[in-house]
């Protein structure tokens, strides 16, 4: 059973450019929506916000208490920061607690795979989440996917190999590869691939003076 | 190296370098990445060289992602010309990388310790400053 993670939060008025504001105070803009609430825009504190989700999964339930009024959601996206990495704003989609939902859950590989031990294989991760479908009280924090049975090069596992936890409904195309281990690429092919390309590029248009010329 | 087959045109012009990379500032393929955090232009030998580095302290395990193209030429006038007689000639091309962007990325089940080393080695190769970063450390393992 997951721990439940609460988040305080408070109504926010300040929209648009002016939330720069905000992010200096310590605070971070958020919204929150559901199918059966209406959206509104709420606010945290920045410091207890990124300690608490930091190491939270995209299906982990967070309960935010917006002036007194809990509701019970799952983190719908992050706005980071493209330079330092820092959550600008996050999303919270509401969900209620008796009706089914999908939601999709972290891939974790564990294990090691014998390919890549005894044939230096290489592991190509396929799908990193799966879209599942549970009442709320089920969703797994992540699907574990075992990648000790790749003994070979060229093995793989699919979706349809996944084994889904106990009332949980993968939705995920079952063909899907979640893992495939592939043959090591060497130095020399890459260079030799490389070399053979290497020529002055073809000249779609020519200028209006080439032209001219001819 | 790295570039383009076909091209519009032979030239082109500088152009400015403002703003962040939005796009592909995330992590995305392997497990660590090497994110520019200064605007600049990154020539095919630049990237190249950073490559072989990764891939020999890789040892031909692994898999690398490069997430920049170099598909801008730059233009020389050879030494000791005048000036005017038109535009030089192209002599290397580059890719125009925006702070934020991830230039490369590694995994495949890799040993963390050796993808660390793999990108500070290839740190040295650019004449931008980088950062490297790892998939969950920025994410939070929400992907």
């Amino acid at each position: 059973m997951m721990e439940e993670i609460l988040l305080k939060a408070e109504k926010r008025e300040i929209i648009g450019k002016q939330v720069k504001a905000l992010r200096r105070e310590g605070k971070l803009p958020a919204v929150l929506y559901g199918p059966h609430i209406d959206s509104q825009a709420i606010m945290l504190d920045f410091h207890e916000a990124n300690r608490v989700l930091s190491g939270l999964t995209s299906s982990q339930l967070v309960i935010i208490d917006v002036d007194g009024e809990k509701h019970t959601t799952l983190i719908k996206e992050k706005q980071r920061h493209p330079v330092r990495g820092s959550i600008q704003h996050i999303d919270f989609r509401a969900v209620s607690m008796t009706e089914k939902l999908r939601a999709n859950v972290m891939v974790e590989l564990i294990g090691d795979a014998p390919a890549v031990k005894e044939f230096n294989g290489v592991i190509v991760t396929g799908l990193e989440e799966l879209e599942v479908e549970c009442l709320p009280k089920y969703l797994p924090e992540r699907i574990l996917v075992d990648i000790s049975v790749l003994g070979k090069i060229g093995d793989s596992i699919r979706v349809s190999d996944v084994k889904a936890p106990e009332n949980v409904v993968i939705l995920s195309n079952p063909s899907d590869m979640v893992v495939l281990v592939t043959a090591p690429v060497t130095e020399e092919a890459v260079e030799m691939v490389e070399e053979a390309v290497e020529e002055e590029p073809e000249v779609i248009e020519k200028g209006k003076k080439e032209e001219e010329e001819f | 190296m790295l570039m383009p087959k076909r091209v519009k045109w032979r030239k082109q012009m500088r152009g400015r370098m403002k703003g962040k990379a939005y796009r592909g500032s995330e992590v995305t393929f392997g497990d660590f990445g090497l994110k520019a955090l200064e605007p600049g232009w990154v020539s095919a030998r630049q990237i190249e060289a950073a490559r072989r580095a990764i891939v020999r302290t890789m040892k031909r395990r692994g898999k690398i992602w490069i997430r920049i193209f170099p598909d801008k030429p730059v233009t020389q006038k050879p030494a000791e010309t005048r000036m005017g007689k038109g535009k030089g000639n192209v002599e290397y091309w580059v890719a125009v990388v925006k702070p934020g962007r991830i230039m490369f990325e590694i995994g495949g089940g890799l040993p963390d310790d050796v993808c660390l080393e793999a990108l500070r080695l290839a740190q040295y190769k650019f004449s931008i400053k980088t950062k490297i970063i790892s998939r969950t450390e920025v994410s939070g393992g929400e992907a």
